[in-house]
């Protein structure tokens, strides 16, 4: 008779315990996490994009921006909707300076130098879309018009441009109809 | 005959193992759409419309005299002025390090406030070079109440009761969009 089917053998046999993994200190991890997570969720409704390398002032300014078109200006390029539609003329006083040091090429301006022309142009564009969709949309103001453009434009700079940019950029904006601007910038950590 | 002895201490009771581990992937699959809905930068605004002026306004600002404050900013220093002379100049000179004195600026701009409490509008003159890091300084300067500031009230309108201002001048315009200085 075989020793594996004897009593003795079936009475020192040994049940295999089941393995239990404890997950309850693994749940006392996940739920902290989750909590900050909740905690530091943003519910803002814009998706506004930075480019690598930005660097962007800090401000107090409580107001979180809606979403509108946005232009990005760093001190080597301007980028309208995430298109790219100019390059600065980068100098010799740039290279290894802190302090930017840039300028347009001079096609790229006319009316004496305020005016940024392939911005105007992605701009205006960029109204004659929002028009066009406006128009076939079904909503409509109490006199049944479609609703106006609200000609709003939030501008994302490097804290190095300069205001001569800016300025020339506000100038472009406002003769392609865009009329407010939405100077935008990190907020400052409470 | 002896008494039975008590099952009680003998009975063992099954331990209740709570099943953790459908919510544990409720959670795993929480916390990675979290992860990657959130937005971990954080961008404000400060509203500026771009400037119109007319003739019309011109001859009206020329008969009431309003306080059109006016900050300019220049390489050295900063100026605090009325073209209507409603307020005397102040010039408030940079910092040792050449960076602008914030805290002086503010607090001459809360004295300015207290004088003209229902204004709301300042026109900003930087220079060229200025860079957007200190334009946006100046505009929270310009704009934003800290808690260290002696307290301000207004009358509201509607309601006719004092109310704390929570903005200084909220209303920021560009004023040499056009020229070249």
């Amino acid at each position: 008779m075989p020793f594996y089917r004897s009593i003795r053998f079936r009475r020192g046999r040994h049940k295999a315990q089941p393995f239990e993994l404890q997950l309850t200190s693994m749940m006392d991890v996940l739920v902290i996490i989750l909590v900050f997570l909740l905690k530091s969720y943003s519910t803002s409704t814009n998706n506004f994009t930075t480019l690598p390398g930005m660097k962007i002032p800090i401000s107090e300014s409580p107001d979180i921006p809606p979403d509108s078109l946005s232009v990005i200006v760093t001190p080597e390029s301007v980028t309208f909707e995430s298109e790219r539609v100019l390059d600065f003329v980068q100098s010799a006083a740039s290279v290894g300076s802190t302090e930017a040091a840039y300028s347009f090429k001079p096609t790229d301006l006319d009316e004496g130098g305020r005016r940024i022309v392939p911005l105007y142009d992605a701009l205006v564009k960029a109204r004659e879309k929002s028009e066009l969709l406006r128009t076939k949309s079904k909503a409509r103001d109490a006199e049944g018009k479609p609703l106006p453009f609200d000609g709003i434009l939030a501008i994302q700079a490097d804290k190095r441009v300069h205001y001569d940019t800016i300025r020339r950029i506000m100038y472009t904006a406002a003769t392609a109809g865009f009329r407010i601007f939405r100077f935008l910038a990190l907020r400052k950590d409470v | 005959m002896l008494k039975r002895p008590s099952s009680r201490r003998k009975t063992k009771h099954a331990e209740l193992t709570l099943n953790l581990v459908p919510i544990l992937d409720a959670m795993v699959t929480l916390i990675a759409f979290l992860l990657f809905s959130m937005s971990f930068l954080v961008l404000v605004h400060i509203e500026s419309p771009f400037p119109t002026a007319s003739t019309k306004d011109l001859e009206q600002k020329l008969k009431e005299k309003p306080l059109q404050l006016t900050v300019s900013l220049h390489e050295k220093d900063v100026e605090i002025w009325s073209p209507f002379e409603r307020i005397k100049p102040k010039v408030i000179p940079n910092q040792a390090d050449g960076t602008l004195d914030l805290k002086a600026f503010h607090a001459a701009l809360i004295e300015v406030k207290q004088k003209f409490m229902p204004e709301t509008k300042v026109v900003l003159v930087p220079y060229a070079t200025a860079t957007y890091d200190i334009l946006i300084s100046v505009m929270d300067s310009m704009r934003v109440l800290t808690p260290t500031d002696p307290p301000m009230f207004q009358k509201n309108e509607k309601t006719g009761i004092d109310e704390p201002l929570k903005l200084l001048f909220p209303e920021v315009v560009y004023g040499n969009l056009l020229g070249s200085s």
